[in-house]
C-alpha cells in the first residue's frame, strides 16, 4: 500500500476498509444466525414444544440489536462510493450500481419489512407466519449477501460488461454479471463462514450457560445446534468453498496468488509455507517451514503444476501490501483449522454425551466466539489487498478511483467522525448484547420499579398472565 | 427511457421523504407532544420496528441512482462531501437512539435518547431541507461537471454558492414546518390521549404556518430560477403534482376538521407527494443546475448509462417495486390502528 499520508487514495480506501470491516461484524452474525431461526421455529411448528419458542425468542432479541447496527453501519457504505469513489462510480456505476439497487429491492425491502415481525410479531402472526417471517428474514439476508458479492466478484474477475463510446462501463450481458462464476465460489464461501460466525456465537452462549449452571435446557440445545452447524460450516468454509476460491485466485489472479503465499520466484512443485515472513525489500520469504508440493497441488491440481512467481510480473502489477496480505491469508488459514479440529473434539464429546461434563471444552468454546469474527475479517483483508492495485482487476486502477474534489482533510475528518462513533456504537451495542445475554432465555419475572413497572400490573393480575404477556409479542 | 427513469428515480426519493418524512417530523416533535416518559415511549412506539423499512428507500434510491445516473451520483455526492456525512451520522443516531432507548427502563437513560432522537430527527429535517434547496437553486458546476462548495460564502444564490443562502435556508425552514406538520398528523394517527390531543393542536398550527411559508418559497424559486416555471407549464407531470396536492389540500382539511385521521394522514402524506412531484418535474431534464453557467449542468439525458444498461435495468426493477409494494401492503395491514406501549420483554418500544 502506499501508505505516504499526502495519498488521498489512501485515506478514502482507509475509510472504507475501516467502515467496511465494522459493518460486516454485524450481518456476519445475523446471515449466519438467521437459520437457526428458521430451523428452530419448523421446530417449534412441528413438535409444539416450548423450548424452541423459548430459544427463537431470545435469539431474536440478539438478532434485533445485530440489525439495527448492520443498518445504521451499512447505509454509508452506499453513500460513500459517491462521496469518496466518484470516479470509481463515473466508470462503473452502470455496472456495478445494477447490484447495488438490486440488493435494495429485492433483499433489503423483504428483509426489513419482515424483521420487525419476527422481533415482535408472534402472537398476532400466529405461529405458521412467525415461521414464515423467519424464513422471509433469512432469505432477505442472503439475498442481500448475494448482491454484494456479485458487486464484488466483478471488482475480482469483472464480466458481462462493455466499454461504452465514451471509455464509462455499461453492462453488455445481465446474466453473464450475475452468474459470474467468481461470485458463486465466493457467495459459497463467505456464507459458510458467515453460519461458522452465527454458529460459534450460539456455541459459545450455550457453553457461558452451561458452566454458570443456569437455562441447562436451552443451554444443552445451543451446544448440541451449535457444535454441530459449526463442525458442518468449518469443513465446509475450508473445502470445497475455500478451495475453489484459491483455485478461482490462481486461475484469474496468479500475481494475487504468488503475494499471497510470499513466492517470489516461480516454479513447479511449489510448497505451501506454514511459517514464514516475506521480506519484500529482499524480494524473499523470511525462515520458511514449507510442505513441499503442496501449493501447486491446491491451485493447480498436481504436485508439478507450475506456480508463477512475482518476480514474472512487473512491479507495479503486484499487490501493493504484500506482507499484509500474506498474514491475513495465513492466519485465517490457521484460524480455520483450529475451527475443524475445535468444533470436530466437541462434536465427538458430544456424540458421546460429555459435553456438558467437561469444563475446560465449555471454557475454549465459550472463548472461541471472537474467532470467527477475526477469520471473517482476515478473509475480507485477503480479498481485497489480494485485488490490488485495481479497484477493476485489470481494467481500472484504485489510485484513479477516489474522488479529486475531495481534499484529504476531509476524509482524515469524516474517518476520525467514523471512527469516534462506532466507538460509540460498539460500547452500547455490547452494553446491551450483555445485559439481554445475563438475562437469558428463560422468563423472568422480575417485579421491577418505576412507573412502565406500574403500568404493567394494571394490565396483568397473576404471575402467570404476566408470563403470558412478556412472551406475547409487542404490537404498534 | 431516460425521462422514465427519472420518474422512477425521482419516485423512489419521493415515496422515501413521504415514507421518513413522518419520523422526522415525529421526532422534532417529541418533547413538545410527549410531556412524561411514558407519553415519549407513545412517539417511539409510533415510530416504532418500522423505522428501518423506511430508511431502506433511501437505500433503494441510492442503489438504483447508481445504476441509472452514476455521473449524477458521482458528482453530487463528492461535492456535498460534508454536508452528505451529517445526513449519514444524523441517520446513524436516528437510528441507534430508536433501537437502544428502549432497552433500559430508566429514566435517565431513555431521556438522553429521547433527546438524541429529537435532536437527530430536527437535524434530518434541516439537512434534507437544505439538500432540496441546493437541488432547486443549483451548486457551482464546473466544465468537468464537478464542484465542492463550503458551507456559505456571501447568501447570494448565483455565481459560488454555498450550502446555504437566503435562499436554502428557507426551503429548510419550509421543510422543518411541513415534516413537522406531517409528523403531528401522523401521531394523531397512531396515539391516544395527551400525545394524540397536542399533536392535533400542532398539526392545526402547523399547517397553517406552512401555507404563508409555501407562497414565499414559490415566490423565491421563480426569483431564483426564472427559467423554470416556463418549462415547468408544458409538462404535464407538473400539473399531475400540482393535482394530487389540490385533491391532498381537501383531504387532510376535511380530515382536520371532521377528525377523520386516517383521511388526514393520507392526504398528508400526498401532499409531500404532489409538491415533490411538481418539483421534480419543474427542474426537468436538468438534475443539476450550475450556477456558474448553465451550459455546465448535469442533464439526466448527460449523466444517464448506456441505453442498454437502463433496457436491461427495467427488466427487473419494476419486479422489485412490485414486491416492494406487497411488502408496504402487508406492513399497513400489520401496523395499522393505535399504538400501544405495553411492556412485554420484546425489545424496545
Amino acid at each position: 500500500m502506499n501508505s505516504n499520508i499526502s495519498d488521498p487514495a489512501f485515506w478514502s480506501r482507509f475509510q472504507f476498509g475501516f467502515t467496511l470491516t465494522y459493518h460486516y461484524l454485524f450481518p456476519q452474525l445475523t446471515m449466519g444466525l438467521a437459520w437457526f431461526l428458521v430451523y428452530w421455529k419448523w421446530r417449534a411448528l412441528k413438535k409444539g414444544d416450548e423450548k424452541y419458542d423459548k430459544a427463537v425468542r431470545f435469539w431474536a432479541k440478539i438478532f434485533g440489536l445485530n440489525f439495527a447496527v448492520g443498518v445504521v453501519t451499512g447505509i454509508p457504505m452506499e453513500f460513500q462510493f459517491g462521496t469518496n469513489w466518484a470516479s470509481f462510480t463515473r466508470y462503473s456505476g452502470g455496472v456495478i450500481g445494477q447490484t447495488l439497487a438490486m440488493e435494495g429491492m429485492f433483499a433489503f425491502f423483504l428483509e426489513s419489512a419482515f424483521v420487525g415481525a419476527l422481533i415482535w410479531g408472534e402472537k398476532r402472526l400466529g405461529p405458521r407466519y412467525h415461521f414464515a417471517a423467519a424464513l422471509a428474514v433469512a432469505l432477505g439476508s442472503w439475498l442481500s449477501g448475494f448482491f454484494i458479492l456479485v458487486t464484488n466478484a466483478f471488482m475480482q474477475h469483472p464480466v458481462g460488461y462493455r466499454s461504452e463510446s465514451n471509455g464509462l462501463l455499461g453492462i453488455a450481458s445481465l446474466s453473464g454479471y450475475l452468474l459470474n462464476p467468481w461470485a458463486f465460489v465466493q457467495f459459497a464461501h463467505n456464507q459458510m463462514a458467515a453460519l461458522v460466525t452465527g454458529s460459534f456465537v450460539v456455541t459459545a452462549v450455550g457453553a457461558f450457560y452451561a458452566l454458570r449452571g443456569l437455562h441447562a435446557t436451552q443451554a444443552q440445545l445451543y451446544l448440541r445446534g451449535g457444535t454441530f452447524v459449526a463442525l458442518i460450516s468449518s469443513v465446509l468454509v475450508a473445502f470445497p468453498t475455500g478451495d475453489q476460491q484459491a483455485k478461482m485466485v490462481g486461475r484469474h489472479q496468479p500475481v494475487t496468488l504468488a503475494a499471497m503465499e510470499g513466492k517470489f520466484v516461480g516454479g513447479s512443485r511449489v510448497g505451501v509455507a506454514v511459517i514464514g515472513q516475506p521480506n519484500v525489500a529482499a524480494r524473499r520469504l523470511e525462515n520458511p517451514i514449507e510442505v513441499p508440493g503442496a501449493l501447486s497441488f491446491l491451485a493447480y491440481g498436481t504436485f508439478s503444476s507450475y506456480v508463477h512467481g512475482l518476480e514474472e510480473y512487473p512491479a507495479d502489477a503486484w499487490p501493493d501490501n504484500i506482507e499484509l496480505l500474506y498474514y491475513s491469508f495465513h492466519l485465517m488459514i490457521t484460524l480455520g483449522t483450529i475451527f475443524i479440529v475445535l468444533m470436530g473434539y466437541a462434536s465427538l464429546q458430544n456424540w458421546r454425551g460429555r459435553l456438558t461434563s467437561s469444563p475446560w471444552l465449555l471454557w475454549a468454546l465459550m472463548l472461541a466466539f471472537p474467532f470467527p469474527y477475526i477469520a471473517n475479517t482476515l478473509g475480507w483483508m485477503t480479498a481485497e489487498l489480494g485485488r490490488q492495485p485495481w479497484l477493476v482487476y485489470g481494467l481500472f486502477r484504485t489510485r484513479d478511483g477516489y474522488s479529486k474534489v475531495v481534499s484529504n482533510g476531509d476524509t482524515i475528518f469524516t474517518l476520525i467522525g467514523f471512527i469516534g462513533l462506532y466507538f460509540v456504537i460498539g460500547l452500547l451495542f455490547l452494553y446491551l448484547e450483555g445485559r439481554e445475554i445475563a438475562h437469558g432465555p428463560d422468563e423472568v419475572v422480575v417485579a421491577g420499579g418505576g412507573a412502565v413497572a406500574s403500568s404493567r400490573q394494571e394490565v396483568v393480575s397473576s404471575p402467570a398472565e404476566l408470563v403470558a404477556n412478556r412472551n406475547g409479542e409487542r404490537f404498534v | 427511457m431516460i425521462a422514465t427513469w427519472y420518474v422512477l428515480v425521482s419516485l423512489m426519493l419521493i415515496i422515501y421523504v413521504a415514507l421518513d418524512g413522518r419520523n422526522f417530523g415525529a421526532g422534532m416533535l417529541h418533547w413538545l407532544v410527549a410531556r412524561t416518559p411514558e407519553e415519549r415511549r407513545q412517539v417511539v412506539a409510533a415510530i416504532g420496528p418500522l423505522w428501518s423499512w423506511h430508511e431502506v428507500w433511501l437505500v433503494g434510491f441510492g442503489g438504483t441512482l447508481v445504476a441509472v445516473f452514476p455521473r449524477l451520483m458521482a458528482s453530487a455526492f463528492a461535492g456535498y462531501y460534508l454536508a452528505l456525512f451529517l445526513i449519514l451520522w444524523s441517520l446513524i443516531l436516528r437510528g441507534v437512539s430508536i433501537e437502544v432507548g428502549g432497552h433500559i427502563d430508566d429514566h435517565l437513560w431513555q431521556g438522553f435518547w429521547d433527546s438524541v432522537f429529537a435532536f437527530s430527527n430536527f437535524l434530518l429535517g434541516i439537512l434534507f431541507g437544505v439538500a432540496a434547496g441546493n437541488v432547486g437553486r443549483g451548486v457551482p458546476l464546473d466544465a468537468e461537471g464537478t464542484f465542492s462548495m463550503t458551507f456559505f460564502t456571501d447568501f447570494r444564490v448565483r455565481g459560488y454558492v454555498g450550502l446555504l443562502d437566503w435562499y436554502t435556508v428557507s426551503v429548510a425552514i419550509f421543510a422543518v414546518v411541513i415534516l413537522a406538520a406531517h409528523g403531528a398528523t401522523y401521531l394523531m394517527l397512531k396515539t391516544e390521549g395527551p400525545v394524540h390531543d397536542r399533536s392535533a393542536v400542532w398539526a392545526k398550527y402547523l399547517w397553517s404556518a406552512a401555507v404563508p411559508l409555501f407562497l414565499a418559497i414559490s415566490v423565491e424559486s421563480w426569483v431564483v430560477r426564472p427559467d423554470v416555471p416556463e418549462h415547468a407549464i408544458s409538462n404535464p407531470f407538473c400539473w399531475l403534482g400540482l393535482l394530487i396536492a389540490v385533491g391532498s389540500i381537501i383531504a387532510l382539511i376535511s380530515g382536520l376538521s371532521t377528525r377523520r385521521e386516517t383521511r388526514a394522514f393520507v392526504g398528508s402524506s400526498a401532499l409531500l407527494v404532489g409538491l415533490l412531484v411538481t418539483g421534480a418535474a419543474a427542474i426537468f431534464p436538468v438534475m443539476l443546475y450550475s450556477t456558474i453557467a448553465p451550459s455546465n449542468s448535469l442533464t439526466a439525458y448527460g449523466v444517464a448509462s448506456s441505453h442498454k444498461t437502463l433496457v436491461l435495468a427495467s427488466f427487473w426493477w419494476p419486479v422489485g417495486f412490485v414486491l416492494a409494494t406487497a411488502y408496504f401492503v402487508f406492513i399497513s395491514r400489520r401496523y395499522a390502528g393505535k399504538v400501544s406501549v405495553k411492556r412485554d420483554a420484546q425489545g424496545f418500544y
